[in-house]
């Protein structure tokens, strides 16, 4: 039997995301997907969904759903009040939602996206092979509007599961970004390498799903721009300006600043949850300490 | 004859799902030529694990799946297939493919100034961008969008010193020595010349970007009347 959500309030920024496009940088098409996979696969293995199933990433909250008919949610990521008929209900842990309910978000207050997802996903057709919204490109839809519908096959869990305590996380706690070297790295002398990993920065105001402009210590590399090459996930861009941007999931695929590495992706995943003026330093990793850690991460939700 | 590069040189760690090989430092055609052959050669291997291979002016990018498969291997999988390709096998399959344009006033935002600057017709200006055949360098920037080059040096210009905040999709222009067409409304700073009606991007296509990189490039110009009738917008 098929349900969904009528949206009432569709907040800031809305938008469906998975694990995004795979194989579509060769033509311009940013992979885009969900910014935290932490709360993303976390959502996904609670409710018992498939790996990489579509749900709702909703930027600092605000958003308004009324249910048709019946499913189990879970709501991850940033704390926000949320409530099912002026009902508190807590994040990270399942409900079920009758058909009648409303289900409200506030708005967050630790983190900076909220992950909204569904037994099963919602029924949305994939486009380019992902039900991703690219909202730069407007690619794969659009962001969430009010009286949308967002179609899920009513299924229910017969309890209620939480994530313990012990893997949740503080997004508002000075975040290390384990960053591997790479790209022009010999352009940047011993000095300008030490500044770059001995400076608190601290994000700014300029952050989205492209990426996230820091502020702090201004790095100058022996470059004057090179030539256009793609840009890789994490990858810590250094402009003329000399203050960093690290580039996630809606970067654009190529560019011509010069790059001192990338930061891992499951420290981008936190990046992504950063809220402006959050402290940021970076420390190298090797290559071979930055796969065990991903694969650490990957390994808990995913037989690979 | 090899490809120009060298698995101990070329080879750069990007992050650590990713590695970018390097075929040359300046853009030419040569370095094109060498890209696109390792390019095609990669794609046709189907290495498993591999993800995305994006080329660009003078490098490729590999992303692998890095759960199942280390640097070090990705890299001597990859050098296995590029030590075979023979580059002069694989240019007979550029394809040369037209695309019509039309060159009007109201379409070709920039053309009156460029007379200008340049001292030459619009005619001229038409001609110039019309008898060079381009070659298609990367795909990339936003979805389809082609960067074709050389244009002719005399029609070489910088781009707008304040950007459009719109250009109109299928709108084709310069920037420096490079040609290149919108294949959806954004903002952007190159010079417009004109207007295809070709759609560059669309799910009906194999591969959905109406180009690849490696293709030939002709511009044929056509008239309103044809420009409308091939389904374009004014």
């Amino acid at each position: 039997m098929s349900g969904g959500f009528e949206v009432i309030q569709a907040g800031i920024q809305a938008s469906i995301q998975d694990l995004g496009r795979i194989g579509l940088t060769q033509i311009g098409v940013s992979r885009a997907g969900a910014l935290d996979e932490f709360a993303f696969h976390h959502a996904n293995k609670l409710l018992g969904n498939k790996y990489g199933s579509n749900m709702l990433e909703i930027l600092l909250g605000g958003v308004k759903l009324k249910a048709k008919r019946a499913t189990t949610f879970i709501l991850t990521g940033a704390k926000v009040d949320a409530t099912i008929n002026n009902k508190p209900i807590e994040i990270w842990k399942t409900y079920k939602i009758d058909d009648g309910d409303i289900l409200n978000l506030g708005f967050a207050t630790c983190g900076v996206r909220v992950y909204l997802a569904v037994k099963d996903g919602f029924n949305i057709e994939q486009k380019y092979g992902s039900c991703s919204v690219n909202i730069k490109e407007k690619l794969g839809g659009k962001q969430l509007q009010a009286k949308e519908f967002l179609p899920f096959t009513c299924n229910c869990l017969s309890d209620n599961r939480k994530l313990p305590n012990k893997y949740l996380q503080n997004y508002d706690k000075l975040l290390i970004m384990r960053v591997v070297a790479g790209y022009q790295w010999d352009m940047f002398n011993h000095e300008e390498r030490e500044k770059f990993f001995n400076t608190l920065y601290r994000v700014t105001g300029q952050n989205d799903r492209m990426g996230y402009r820091l502020s702090g210590d201004k790095i100058v590399s022996t470059c004057k721009g090179i030539i256009s090459e793609p840009i890789a996930y994490g990858s810590v861009q250094i402009p003329t300006h000399g203050e960093p941007i690290v580039l996630l999931k809606e970067r654009q695929t190529i560019g011509g600043y010069p790059k001192i590495g990338a930061v891992i992706p499951v420290d981008c995943f936190r990046l992504a949850q950063a809220k402006q003026d959050t402290h940021v330093k970076f420390k190298l990793v090797s290559l071979d300490m930055a796969r065990d850690i991903n694969i650490e991460f990957y390994k808990f939700f995913k037989e690979f | 004859m090899k490809l120009n590069y060298s698995l101990g040189e070329s080879f750069n760690v990007a992050s650590v799902d990713s590695v970018i090989i390097y075929f040359g430092q300046k853009i030419s055609e040569s370095v094109a030529k060498d890209v696109r052959s390792a390019f095609y050669a990669l794609k046709n291997a189907k290495i498993e694990s591999i993800t995305e291979l994006v080329p660009s002016y003078t490098s490729i990018m590999v992303t692998y799946n890095f759960l199942k498969i280390s640097h070090k291997d990705i890299c001597k999988k990859i050098d296995e297939v590029l030590r075979v390709v023979d580059k002069s096998c694989s240019e007979n399959r550029a394809r040369l493919i037209s695309i019509p344009v039309y060159y009007g006033l109201e379409v070709g935002l920039d053309l009156q100034k460029l007379s200008k600057i340049k001292n030459r017709s619009i005619d001229e200006i038409i001609s110039l961008h019309v008898d060079k055949e381009y070659f298609v360098y990367v795909i990339g920037f936003s979805p389809g969008f082609p960067y074709m080059g050389e244009v002719d040096p005399i029609l070489a210009t910088s781009r707008l010193a304040n950007p459009r905040a719109k250009v109109p999709k299928g709108s084709v222009g310069i920037a420096d020595n490079q040609t290149a067409i919108y294949p959806q409304s954004s903002p952007g700073g190159w010079q417009i010349l004109g207007r295809t009606p070709i759609e560059l991007f669309d799910t009906s296509y194999d591969g959905f970007s109406y180009l690849k990189v490696g293709d030939r490039v002709k511009f044929k110009q056509v008239n309103k009347k044809q420009f409308l009738e091939l389904g374009g917008k004014l």
